[in-house]
């Protein structure tokens, strides 16, 4: 009974507060920046610039069949803007380096194709195709991408030279070494006739679908932590905490009254991000009991975080390094094959996962296995929280 | 005027070293720098993975070693489990007279457009020793994974910074201390002056560090000062805003989640959407801030674009100081 009022006013207090509304703002700007600005299928922005040192019939031959087989389509031409620079080049074979000094300024309109995934149709790569090889050689550097030379001899073969910024792995070089080898009928007919075995039916996330889990996971679960701190600090100025020290309430129920009310704005804003983008897809009933232990677990590390400093500042260089600590695993999210064991670790990584299984509607025992960690963590964590509130009240 | 301005720099720094706020400012930089660089090379070589058997011909992999990461197995049931794991892995496995590419069935389409075109090639009997392709190269040696993260750090510094002025308000605030320089002779302007002084030098030390210690050495280093002076100003300028028009710590914490979203979004915006699309940005400093560091670290910057880029970050810093003026004003009387 004491718990649930000391909730209640806490969220009255809250209500009156100016950050209850900046959490609801926020999750509805989110949930406009997902529905407005971020499309279902994800756009390709590769470039690559490309001069070729052949007859223009055949160019347009080229092309001309690229585009009738639907690997390719036109676009509007591109402009760019040429620099003055200077740099040199470096040929990886025989060593040979060339200076290159451009004094002048110049913009050029550049005829541009962009190059169509075979299986999707989707926008794959975008080619601009140059004039002069120096122009080429000068938009490669100047836009930091890749350029390439497409010669053919007297025989009619065509033989090709990849401007690389330097960075590029040597497994990309080696690719970029049998890419043209053969030619792209036979590359096409071998293709076709490769066997691949999936061992699951599983559905994946689209481009939107996948910023899901990123914005609750960041701006949910894991703000809870910075937010409860924020909160200890503030009852620590008022002389709230202290009070507690002479009144028969005790200590864990105003901890835990803390922790209910950012589970109420955390459940609140991410059901505003998660219901309109994922409408039905999702199992909301793992979804709320992964959200609320999660919160639980990560915004019990902010009371233990906080009870041993007095006021945000001085916290301030734990939290933000634990803030951005857990910030890391979203690179293994947005990038699969980036998956090194010791970011397993992080617990920001199966929180992340955890919510990406809860919307596809997939592992359900990953899930609750992670909950039932966060849960005992959390506990204890609390626990802990609670000790050390009771011995420094008087501090 | 300006010694004014030194006491509150100098009282800021003696308070702020007895909160080890400071050290914050300038050590956390340096310790993400650190991580930064051990952590990029890694990040950036992120060739697709390939699971295969041991028992699988030696040359097929050997070949396949040279444009993907190998992970080698005693049995099918292995490979399949080493498949069905979290991570983006397809395998090539024997299957009768030729070979199948296992996949679990939710990878990423270039994980199994890669495995399938490696095979082809294999299968093809295409090797780098036939090649008549030529490989030339600009020298450039930093990926721009590890430049998009320093220039991240930066604006994290920049933010950390506009987050402790704000807080450092707040509490002084709390504590009344707002109130006691009305009745000294340091004009408001000097007070506001003089707590920027500390916020920024010490948040520019630890840019200039972060920037060394990932290896950014030969950049053009007036240029990098010139943008991260400017950015302090918009730090300082919002640090202040929200310090002044937030009642508490809760709603200064409310105003910094708040401060992501222009952050994130003008990253977001530079680095994923098309050249047509940049204009949505335009109103964001931290947009040019982002272009012009970007540009400065990948050596490709010149004074024109930089300079473009600190007057808009003036420019709207100056828009939005001025239309806080009122608040402000508010907040310190």
């Amino acid at each position: 009974m004491k718990l649930l009022s000391n909730y209640l006013k806490e969220m009255k207090i809250a209500a009156r507060g100016f950050y209850f509304y900046i959490e609801i703002a926020m999750a509805i700007i989110l949930l406009a920046i997902l529905l407005l600005a971020v499309s279902e299928t994800s756009t390709s922005n590769r470039k690559q610039f490309i001069y070729n040192d052949m007859p223009q019939k055949i160019v347009e031959y080229l092309k001309d069949r690229s585009i009738e087989k639907g690997e390719a389509r036109l676009a509007n031409s591109t402009e760019f803007k040429l620099k003055p620079m200077e740099f040199e080049i470096m040929n990886q074979e025989t060593g040979e380096t060339t200076a290159y000094d451009f004094d002048d300024e110049k913009i050029i309109e550049l005829e541009t194709i962009q190059m169509l995934d075979s299986s999707t149709g989707e926008l794959d790569e975008t080619v601009y195709y140059v004039e002069t090889e120096e122009d080429m050689i000068r938009l490669a550097y100047g836009e930091s991408e890749m350029g390439v030379t497409a010669a053919m001899n007297a025989r009619g073969k065509v033989s090709y030279q990849y401007y690389l910024q330097g960075y590029e792995t040597d497994r990309l070089k080696n690719l970029l070494y049998i890419l043209q080898n053969e030619s792209r009928d036979a590359v096409n007919a071998k293709k076709d006739k490769q066997v691949v075995r999936t061992l699951e039916v599983t559905e994946t996330l689209n481009n939107r679908e996948n910023l899901v889990p990123i914005f609750i996971a960041y701006m949910g679960s894991l703000m809870g932590f910075f937010i409860v701190m924020a909160y200890i600090f503030y009852d620590k100025a008022e002389g709230v905490i202290r009070a507690f020290a002479v009144t028969p309430a005790s200590i864990w129920k105003y901890l835990i009254s803390k922790i209910f009310v950012i589970l109420t704005t955390v459940v609140v804003s991410s059901s505003i991000i998660t219901i309109p983008v994922m409408g039905g897809q999702p199992n909301y009933l793992l979804f709320y009991i992964f959200l609320i232990i999660t919160t639980f677990a990560i915004a019990s590390l902010g009371l233990l975080v906080a009870s041993f400093f007095d006021s945000i500042s001085k916290a301030f260089g734990v939290m933000y390094a634990i803030m951005i600590s857990l910030m890391i695993p979203a690179f293994s999210y947005y990038i699969p094959s980036f998956d090194p064991l010791w970011l397993r670790f992080f617990p920001s990584y199966p929180l992340l996962q955890g919510f990406k299984e809860i919307m596809l509607n997939g592992d359900a025992r990953y899930v609750l296995t992670y909950s039932f960690v966060f849960l005992v963590g959390g506990l204890i964590l609390f626990v802990l929280a609670d000790i050390r509130f009771k011995k420094t009240l008087t501090v | 005027m300006i010694n004014k301005l030194f006491i509150i720099f100098k009282k800021d720094f003696l308070s702020a070293r007895r909160d080890a706020m400071a050290t914050y400012i300038m050590v956390i930089p340096l310790i993400l720098a650190v991580g930064i660089t051990l952590f990029a090379p890694g990040l950036n070589d992120t060739t697709v993975k390939l699971a295969m058997l041991k028992s699988d011909d030696i040359e097929h992999i050997e070949y396949m070693e040279q444009f993907s990461k190998v992970e080698l197995f005693d049995s099918m049931d292995e490979l399949e489990r080493r498949v069905e794991k979290r991570d983006d892995i397809a395998a090539i496995a024997p299957n009768g007279n030729s070979y199948e590419i296992i996949l679990q069935g939710n990878e990423s389409e270039i994980v199994e457009e890669y495995a399938v075109l490696l095979n082809t090639y294999y299968e093809l009997g295409s090797t780098k020793e036939e090649t008549t392709a030529q490989l030339i190269s600009f020298g450039r040696t930093v990926p721009p994974l590890k430049t998009m993260l320093v220039n991240i750090l930066i604006l994290m510094t920049i933010m950390l910074a506009g987050m402790l002025i704000a807080i450092s308000i707040v509490e002084e605030k709390a504590e009344n201390t707002i109130n006691a320089i009305n009745v000294t002779p340091i004009s408001q302007t000097a007070f506001v002056v003089g707590k920027s002084l500390f916020g920024s030098t010490v948040a520019m030390l630890g840019i200039i560090g972060a920037v060394l210690i990932t290896g950014f050495y030969d950049i053009n280093w007036f240029m990098i000062v010139l943008v991260g002076l400017t950015s302090m100003i918009l730090s300082l300028v919002v640090g202040f805003i929200q310090g002044l028009s937030s009642e508490d710590i809760m709603e200064a914490a409310g105003s910094v989640k708040l401060l992501f979203l222009p952050i994130a979004g003008s990253i977001a915006v530079y680095e994923l959407l098309a050249d047509k699309w940049q204009w949505t940005m335009y109103w964001s400093p931290f947009y040019w801030a982002y272009k012009a560091n970007t540009m400065i670290l990948s050596k490709t910057a010149d004074w024109g674009t930089v300079l473009l880029c600190t007057a808009m970050v003036i420019g709207l810093s100056l828009i939005v100081y001025l239309l806080s003026l009122p608040k402000i004003r508010k907040g310190l009387s």
